[in-house]
Formats: C-alpha cells, sequence, structure tokens
C-alpha cells in the first residue's frame, strides 16, 4: 500500500495537470464569451456549465467512451504510441479538468467582465496590440478574481472521485488519489488508515477555499470601488 | 478653412433606430464636437480612433489614410497615432501615475517621439504625484494623468471624450487651464466632445454641431449660441464666460482685482494672494451691456469694450465684445434680447461698456489644492 505522502503528492500532481488544461483553456473560452460576440453563446454556455449538474459517473463514462481502447482515439494512441490513455493518472487529470472546467470558466467570467473595457481601448490607442493589452492590462486587473477562479477549480479537482473512478480506476499508486484511497479504506472497514487521509483532504480543501474567499472579497472590493467611481461619473 | 485639415473625415454607421452620417474637417487648436446626449458625439470619436468600424466612408489624418472603406484600408488603433482621453480618465489602476504615463511612450516608435514623459509631467504639474496609484488621486488629478498619458505617447491628434464631466467647477477651471496649455505649448489638434457651451465656448477655436446623427460646422464656437438657443442649449443651462486671471491686489475683506490680459476685474477672490492663478466664471445672462458709462451704480465691474459680433435669432441676442487693450486678448460672450438690441440700436463694431457685480463672478483655482 503506498504512503499517504505518496497519496498526496499524486493527488496534486493530477490536479495541477487538471488546471494546466483547465487555465489556459479556460480563460480563452471566458475572455472570448464576455469579449466577443459569439453565435450561439446561449447553448454554448449550457454545455460548458453542464459538468456541473450532471453526476461525475456519467462523465466518466463519456470520457471512457473517447479515450478507452475500444473508441476511435483510444485505438490511435494504442497502435500508433503504443499507450493507453484510460486507467492512467493522465485519465484521471483529464476527469478532474472536465469537472472543474465550468466552476473556474464561471469565476473568469466574472473577472474579465470587471475589466473597465475603455482601460483597455485607451492601452490600443497608446500603441499596444490587442495581446499585449491582454497580457499588460487584461490579465493584471483580472487577476485576483482570475486566481480565485482557478483556485476553485482546482479544489474541486482534489476533491474528484465519481469520473475518476470510471475513466481511470482505482489503481494504488497510478490513479488512486486521496478520495479514491479513502474509499477502499473505509470500504475495507480500516477506518483508522482512512482517518489520516480524511484529515489531510480536509486541510487542503480549506485551504484552497480560504485563499479563494480571500482573493473574491478583495476582487470585490476593485470591483465597488469601480462602480462607485462610475456612480459617482 | 485656410490651411490644409489634419483630420477630415466622412462616414456613414448605421445602427438599430440610429444612422450616424457625418463629414468635418479639423484644422490646428481645438475644434469642439458639440451635441446633446445621444446625437453620435461619442461614436463619432470611437470610429476616428478605430475602436469602431464606419460602413462606408474616409478617415484621413495628416495625409494618412486611417479608413477606407472603398481602399480596404481599417488601421487599429494602435496604429493611428491618435490619443484618446475619456471621462473619468480610464486610467490603468493597477500601474503608478507614472507608470501609466510611460505606457504610451514605450510604445511609440523613436522615431515619432516628440513628447517626453518628461515634459508631459512638467506641463501638467505632476510632479509630486508619479509615485500615486489612480485609486489615491483625485478626479482632476486622474484627468491630468491621462491627458500626460496621452500627450507621452506624441498623438497627432487627441480625442477628448467630455474630459470634465464627472468634475466640479473649480475642478473644470483647473483642466481649463491645462488644456490651453497643451494648446499653446504643444501645439496638438484636438477634437473635444463636448454638451457644455460654457467648455466649448473657454476651449475651442471651432465648433462642430451634431444633432441626430449630422455635423454642421461653425467657424466661431460662439454661433453655437444662436443654433441652440432655440433648441437643446437651453436645457443644458446658460453659458458661462471662462477667463484665465491672475489676482493683482485684495483688499482683506474677502475682495479683490483679478489681472485679465489687458482688463481688471473687481471679484470675491476670498482668502487667495496677490500672484494667484485663477479662472473667472461669468455668466453670459449676468452681464449688462451699456452703450455709455453708467454712472453710480452699485456694480463695481465697468469695462470698456467694443462690440465685435452681434447675432440674433428667435428674440435671443448673443453680443461677443472685445475687452482690454487692441488686439483684444480676451473676449466676453454677453446674452440679451433682440428688443434691447434694436432699443440701444446696436451695431457690430461699437464702442460699448459691460457691466456686472462682482457677486456674478465665480473665482476657481487655476491649480488644484
Amino acid at each position: 500500500m503506498p504512503s499517504a505522502l505518496s497519496i498526496v503528492l499524486l493527488t496534486l500532481k493530477i490536479s495541477a495537470a487538471a488546471m494546466l488544461i483547465v487555465i489556459p483553456l479556460g480563460m480563452v473560452v471566458a475572455w472570448t464569451l464576455v469579449r466577443k460576440r459569439v453565435h450561439g453563446r446561449f447553448w454554448i454556455e449550457v454545455l460548458i456549465s453542464l459538468p456541473l449538474a450532471l453526476t461525475p459517473v456519467v462523465i466518466g463514462f463519456a470520457l471512457l467512451s473517447v479515450l478507452g481502447r475500444n473508441s476511435t482515439m483510444g485505438r490511435f494512441t494504442h497502435e500508433i504510441f503504443g499507450w493507453d490513455i484510460a486507467f492512467t493518472w493522465v485519465a484521471a487529470a483529464l476527469a478532474s479538468a472536465v469537472v472543474a472546467f465550468p466552476l473556474s470558466v464561471r469565476a473568469f467570467m466574472v473577472a474579465f467582465a470587471g475589466v473597465d473595457t475603455r482601460a483597455e481601448l485607451a492601452a490600443r490607442t497608446l500603441g499596444a496590440g490587442p495581446w499585449r493589452v491582454f497580457f499588460t492590462i487584461t490579465l493584471p486587473m483580472a487577476y485576483p478574481g482570475l486566481l480565485a477562479g482557478a483556485l476553485l477549480g482546482f479544489a474541486r479537482a482534489l476533491s474528484e472521485f465519481g469520473a475518476t473512478i470510471v475513466v481511470a480506476g482505482n489503481i494504488p499508486g497510478e490513479t488512486q488519489t486521496l478520495s479514491l484511497a479513502i474509499f477502499n479504506r473505509i470500504s475495507t472497514g480500516d477506518d483508522a488508515a482512512a482517518m489520516p487521509l480524511i484529515v489531510v483532504t480536509v486541510v487542503l480543501a480549506a485551504i484552497s477555499i480560504a485563499i479563494h474567499n480571500h482573493l473574491l472579497t478583495r476582487a470585490v472590493r476593485l470591483e465597488a470601488n469601480r462602480s462607485q467611481r462610475e456612480a459617482r461619473g | 478653412m485656410s490651411q490644409p485639415p489634419i483630420l477630415s473625415f466622412h462616414f456613414k454607421r448605421a445602427t438599430r433606430g440610429f444612422d450616424l452620417d457625418v463629414s468635418a474637417e479639423c484644422g490646428s487648436g481645438i475644434t469642439a464636437l458639440f451635441g446633446p446626449s445621444g446625437s453620435g458625439k461619442s461614436t463619432t470619436l470611437n470610429c476616428v480612433a478605430g475602436m469602431l468600424r464606419p460602413d462606408q466612408g474616409e478617415i484621413a489624418l495628416n495625409g494618412r489614410t486611417l479608413f477606407s472603406s472603398t481602399g480596404k484600408v481599417d488601421l487599429p488603433p494602435e496604429k493611428r497615432r491618435v490619443g484618446y482621453v475619456f471621462q473619468d480618465g480610464a486610467l490603468f489602476p493597477h500601474m503608478t501615475a507614472l507608470d501609466n504615463i510611460r505606457y504610451g511612450f514605450e510604445r511609440t516608435p523613436e522615431s515619432a517621439r516628440r513628447i517626453s514623459p518628461d515634459e508631459a509631467i512638467a506641463l501638467l504639474r505632476l510632479g509630486p504625484l508619479l509615485e500615486r496609484r489612480p485609486a489615491q488621486l483625485s478626479g482632476g488629478e486622474k484627468q491630468r494623468v491621462a491627458l500626460a498619458r496621452a500627450l507621452a505617447a506624441s498623438p497627432e491628434l487627441l480625442l477628448l471624450d467630455e474630459p470634465m464631466a464627472s468634475l466640479d467647477s473649480a475642478l473644470r477651471g483647473v483642466v481649463t487651464v491645462y488644456l490651453r496649455r497643451i494648446k499653446r505649448d504643444l501645439g496638438i489638434p484636438m477634437l473635444y466632445v463636448s454638451h457644455s457651451i460654457t467648455e466649448v465656448l473657454a476651449l475651442a477655436d471651432r465648433a462642430l454641431l451634431i444633432k441626430d446623427g449630422r455635423i454642421t460646422a461653425f467657424d466661431r464656437p460662439s454661433r453655437l449660441l444662436l443654433e441652440t438657443a432655440a433648441g437643446f442649449f437651453h436645457e443644458a443651462g446658460a453659458a458661462d464666460n471662462l477667463l484665465d486671471g491672475v489676482v493683482s491686489s485684495i483688499d482683506g475683506r474677502g475682495s479683490g482685482r483679478v489681472r485679465v490680459g489687458g482688463a481688471e476685474f473687481v471679484a470675491p477672490v476670498g482668502a487667495r494672494q496677490p500672484g494667484d492663478a485663477v479662472v473667472l466664471s461669468i455668466g453670459a445672462a449676468e452681464i449688462i451691456l451699456a452703450t455709455n458709462r453708467p454712472e453710480g451704480l452699485s456694480a463695481r465691474n465697468v469695462l470698456p469694450a467694443r462690440l465685435a459680433e452681434l447675432d440674433i435669432k428667435d428674440g435671443h441676442a448673443f453680443a461677443r465684445a472685445e475687452i482690454g487693450v487692441s488686439p483684444s486678448d480676451t473676449q466676453l460672450i454677453v446674452e440679451l434680447t433682440e428688443g434691447a438690441v434694436s432699443d440701444l440700436g446696436l451695431s457690430p463694431g461699437q464702442d460699448i461698456y459691460l457691466v456686472f457685480k462682482s457677486s456674478s463672478v465665480a473665482v476657481l483655482d487655476a491649480e488644484e489644492r
């Protein structure tokens, strides 16, 4: 049986990998939805938020039918690279990413919507192209909200269970994250072994949410200052 | 227009229920774009800056095509070299005042740099504020930083979208002084959106009246008074004359004399000291016009003047009076009725006297305190 430390490290690795997908992709999606005219925006937003309402088991099943050895993509990666995604830590990361995505994207959208478009336009007239404006103006102005969204997603990825067990299994040392290890120990009646893992899980979750809430109050305060200025103006 | 235009544009842009069809030319100095809200002022400005795209037409700046629907040219804002100052400054909140000012300068090609951040900072007296963040600046200070930020990018044209709309009257006096300073020292042409006739009279060399998406050009901003007398102008409130001056003497009881060009005004200067720079605000309707020097009046200001121009329409009349030595450096707009004009037998070129109480003069600080 892997040590508690190695389980924690594996969980952090899988969650971090999930966020490497969620953060860039989520920011592109959120920015596009907030700043651009998008056809079918309503249904795109429904699709993005769908994992919030779906049972993760169904998400895991959907991922399995895309990545499993019987699927087109699964066969492709198996035959070309000799590599299976399903039932590896990569599949666990993908499962966490899908589940965390809506939470992060919704927070990113709020963060981007709070950025004064006139500051962005002023930067354009000062000679900065769209990319430079994004990195020097939009990103720093939205940063507390963006970081809060990333942490919320990370917290969700840490606690992921249902989708992971379907598409990645419960393989000690490979895909067995904290929640899966706790499940294992409780179901075999070994509550004593589960307890340290439960404590670690609670501490990690509490830290993530505490930082998230702290950032969010900061973002809300910035936003309040801005609306106050606008009300005066 | 005698000189070739610096900015010329004609374009159309239709949106739901509103179609903009404007054409105008702007030379050096300050051109006011004046009109009621919803008339298309900001849309016009945004098209010139490249933030909105006209449906068809052309925009050219110093012979350079910024937009042409036939030539398929549409330069992005960052390539137009057009500065933009928003109503409340729209400063970058995560940067200090200095970093705000340097932002555009750093992105200006060296060959195009004509104004350095230091010059812009000196012109707008921002030295003590450079390390502050926008949240620590007052409304007038933000607007000065926004002006310096736009100037340090050495724009060929400065667009100002109601830069004083969110300031109180005292700060308007301050910003007015700085805008005049920019015009005098840097010679950057400005297109100035406003719905305040007072600002237009105080600042503009020419005026464009925009109404229902169409533009009419006026060589003299005071002509607007007539156009608007019948319509929306009276909704916006009466016109004020804004004059730059320096306190020359005080009587110790809150009153004092203020030198404006070649003339001197008696005004309630309060606790200000001789040498303090001020802006005087005098309502056009507060001034009485006399053909002979009046005697035995309680009004403290009786100024000899020359009636330069007289415009009459629909019972309203506006007189443009030049005061001080000739060639006159100061002019005042006086509002009167058509009846008074005919009773007095007024005609342009005539010598007149302007009479007003010192309490009709509001004294504003020319520097922020």
